[in-house]
């Protein structure tokens, strides 16, 4: 081996490569990861002395049972669909957006600001304030990045503190307080939207609305503007190596701002389906954490936009089920546990290489298989 | 902001910061820190509580990071996973699994019972807050004027030509990744059993993300991250003392003082980076093979 090329951002492999190539099948590994990760749980909850078949039965149950569950499922898991996508469209250009939940806040924080005004298209206007929220807190880790070198990962992660202080700690206490909430601490949010800004429910008996066919259809032309068209390609171009895009002459450092523009704005409509969806006005306490979920859906979706889409809904389903968890006693983070474990095990496909290997018997398989880029090479 | 207060918040992030630089000069990136410092700072509060002594409690703490840290090694070097989404995948576990430890030990989804905390001396300061200051002097000797220090540094910048001098790279890259853990996990302990005297669901909230922001600041070397740890708790002083001064909680605005150490962060990396180089070989997975 010559020199190691230096290590860092700037790394001759895309984060992209270096996160999915050695994953020789992606869907069989994240198949895989998913499988352990659901069976490992089921040994945890055995171990703590409860009945691990019936939380899996309420787990089922609150994820599929019936039209309101499965509605719970869908908003979840159209929420992290968008937050995925957000993070998947970060790795094209071979950034590790960690900042979702950050451009999530401002963008659900936009979306009930704007979702109160009196507009003859107010509902429109809120998700396109939103997007533009998000995008602009996604704009900054990118022009951090692309003009003062600071890594996108301690930048984002940062950005996302400060909007967690700054939304919750002041703004929603304070300046934007619904009125009468009085002189004791706060819990009760923004004035509530206007009912022209909720997005319509499809369904009696179900919390399912607009947002889940409108989060499909959003993941379709994600999926569209990647991989058919010009600056999709220009953008796969820069992540798959900045220097050689830039040598062809692809402007990569405005490529790489757009598409964390891009991915803070998918982060932003995200908050915005909450808003608009279920909250119908920015609440006094909002932990969501769906941002940081999109990093496990993107990951184990394997940064494809249809991946994304089937992991975002099958954590959507662990989510909506786990609140049912708390019947036998456990607590509904159980469900980032599985999360969690997912991306632990999709992270190390060649814990699994040999497993399918022989599964599938074949001993040649490895042979053919395309050789795993690494930086040594 | 007084010195007191300084000594007091230092501890979690220097150590933590410490840790981060030995797994980086040794070439493995740790991201997973924040995740380290929140088992670690579990631990230790269930360590504590359990047995009494707040002593025990500490090694737990150290016990449980090095543990966490055992799973980002076997993950990263054993099973070569990019390193980064390892350490965010360790966070993620982190973060559910010590939730539910905490509800099924404790019975409570926000805090622990009050745990025995490490005793303070008359001027207020646990042994932690001096460890603080002598810990990043030995290390910083130890890295750079002793064998096994070389070793360190040479399986970070240039992992081959240390294997073909005999050195075991992927058995000194676990070996640099547990220490990390088991600093991280000290550095959690003194959020739980030094500072706050019980364990937090919300813990370690950001500090580990901190105490890398400081290994990048610092330039990867243990003095000069111990020096942005100290300078980030000052910070963090400051704000708390800002905060009280203003009355910020009465007017609501407390958010804007708790931003302040994340935005500060941030300022001084956007202002710093530039010429500051990580180790050669940061982040770059070993394969002895030599594919």
């Amino acid at each position: 081996m010559p020199d190691a090329p230096p290590a860092g951002p700037d790394a001759a492999m895309s984060v992209r490569a270096r996160l999915f190539s050695p994953a020789r099948d992606p869907l069989w590994g994240a198949a895989f990861a998913v499988f352990t990760s659901l069976a490992v749980s089921f040994i945890a909850i055995a171990a703590t002395g409860r009945n691990p078949a019936l939380g899996f039965a309420y787990l089922a149950d609150g994820a599929f049972g019936g039209a309101g569950p499965l509605g719970e499922t869908a908003i979840k898991g159209a929420v992290l669909l968008l937050t995925g996508l957000s993070v998947s469209v970060a790795f094209t250009v071979g950034l590790f957006n960690i900042g979702a939940e950050g451009q999530l806040i401002w963008g659900a924080l936009a979306a009930a600001v704007v979702g109160r005004f009196d507009l003859p298209l107010v509902l429109p206007c809120a998700l396109l304030a939103a997007a533009a929220a998000g995008a602009l807190w996604g704009l900054i880790p990118a022009l951090l990045k692309v003009r003062r070198g600071v890594h996108e990962v301690i930048s984002t992660i940062l950005l996302n503190w400060i909007a967690i202080h700054l939304v919750h700690g002041w703004l929603v206490a304070g300046p934007l307080a619904a009125a009468g909430s009085g002189a004791s601490v706060s819990v009760a949010g923004t004035e509530p939207i206007r009912a022209a800004a909720f997005l319509p429910r499809l369904l009696q008996g179900s919390r399912l609305d607009l947002g889940f066919p409108l989060a499909l259809c959003i993941a379709f032309a994600v999926w569209y503007l990647l991989t058919r068209t010009h600056r999709g390609f220009e953008w796969r171009a820069t992540g798959a190596g900045l220097e050689a895009a830039e040598a062809s002459g692809i402007p990569a450092s405005r490529r790489v701002c757009e598409a964390m523009a891009l991915s803070g704005a998918l982060s932003g409509l995200a908050g915005a389906l909450l808003i608009l969806g279920t909250e119908h006005k920015y609440p006094g306490v909002f932990r969501t954490g769906y941002g940081f979920d999109g990093i496990a859906v993107a990951l184990v979706g394997g940064g494809t936009a249809a991946g994304t889409v089937f992991a975002g809904l099958f954590f959507g389903a662990i989510r909506a089920g786990a609140t049912r968890l708390q019947l036998v006693g456990i607590h509904p983070s159980f469900a980032e546990l599985i999360q969690g474990l997912a991306v632990l095990l999709v992270a190390a496909p060649r814990m699994f290489a040999p497993l399918l290997r022989r599964l599938r018997g074949a001993p040649g398989t490895a042979a053919a298989a395309p050789p795993v880029p690494t930086v040594q090479a | 902001m007084s010195l007191n207060a300084i000594l007091d918040f230092a501890p979690p992030l220097v150590f933590a910061a410490l840790g981060g630089v030995l797994s980086e000069r040794a070439g493995v990136v740790n991201i997973g820190l924040e995740g380290m410092m929140r088992f670690g700072a579990f631990a230790a509060a269930a360590g504590a509580i359990f047995s009494g002594s707040p002593w025990i409690g500490l090694w737990c703490g150290a016990l449980a990071g090095a543990a966490a840290a055992g799973a980002h090694a076997l993950l990263s070097l054993r099973f070569r996973a990019d390193q980064v989404v390892s350490g965010v995948a360790l966070n993620l576990v982190a973060l559910g699994l010590v939730t539910y430890l905490l509800q099924s030990v404790f019975g409570s989804s926000g805090v622990s019972p009050p745990a025995p905390s490490l005793p303070r001396d008359r001027f207020g300061h646990t042994a932690l807050s001096y460890a603080a200051l002598i810990a990043p002097l030995i290390f910083a000797f130890w890295l750079s004027r002793t064998a096994a220090g070389l070793r360190v540094r040479a399986v970070g910048e240039h992992p081959r030509a240390a294997a073909t001098l005999g050195v075991r790279v992927l058995r000194l890259r676990a070996f640099c990744v547990l220490g990390s853990g088991a600093l991280a996990g000290i550095g959690g302990a003194a959020l739980s059993i030094g500072i706050l005297g019980q364990f937090d669901a919300r813990m370690p909230a950001g500090q580990g993300f901190m105490a890398l922001a400081a290994v990048v600041f610092g330039k990867w070397t243990p003095l000069g991250a111990a020096g942005a740890a100290f300078f980030f708790a000052a910070a963090d002083a400051l704000q708390r003392q800002l905060s009280f001064s203003f009355h910020a909680a009465d007017l609501r605005l407390d958010g804007i003082f708790l931003a302040l150490p994340y935005a500060l962060t941030l300022l001084v990396l956007a202002l710093s980076i530039g010429k500051t180089k990580a180790p050669a070989a940061d982040g770059v997975p070993y394969d002895p093979e030599g594919r």
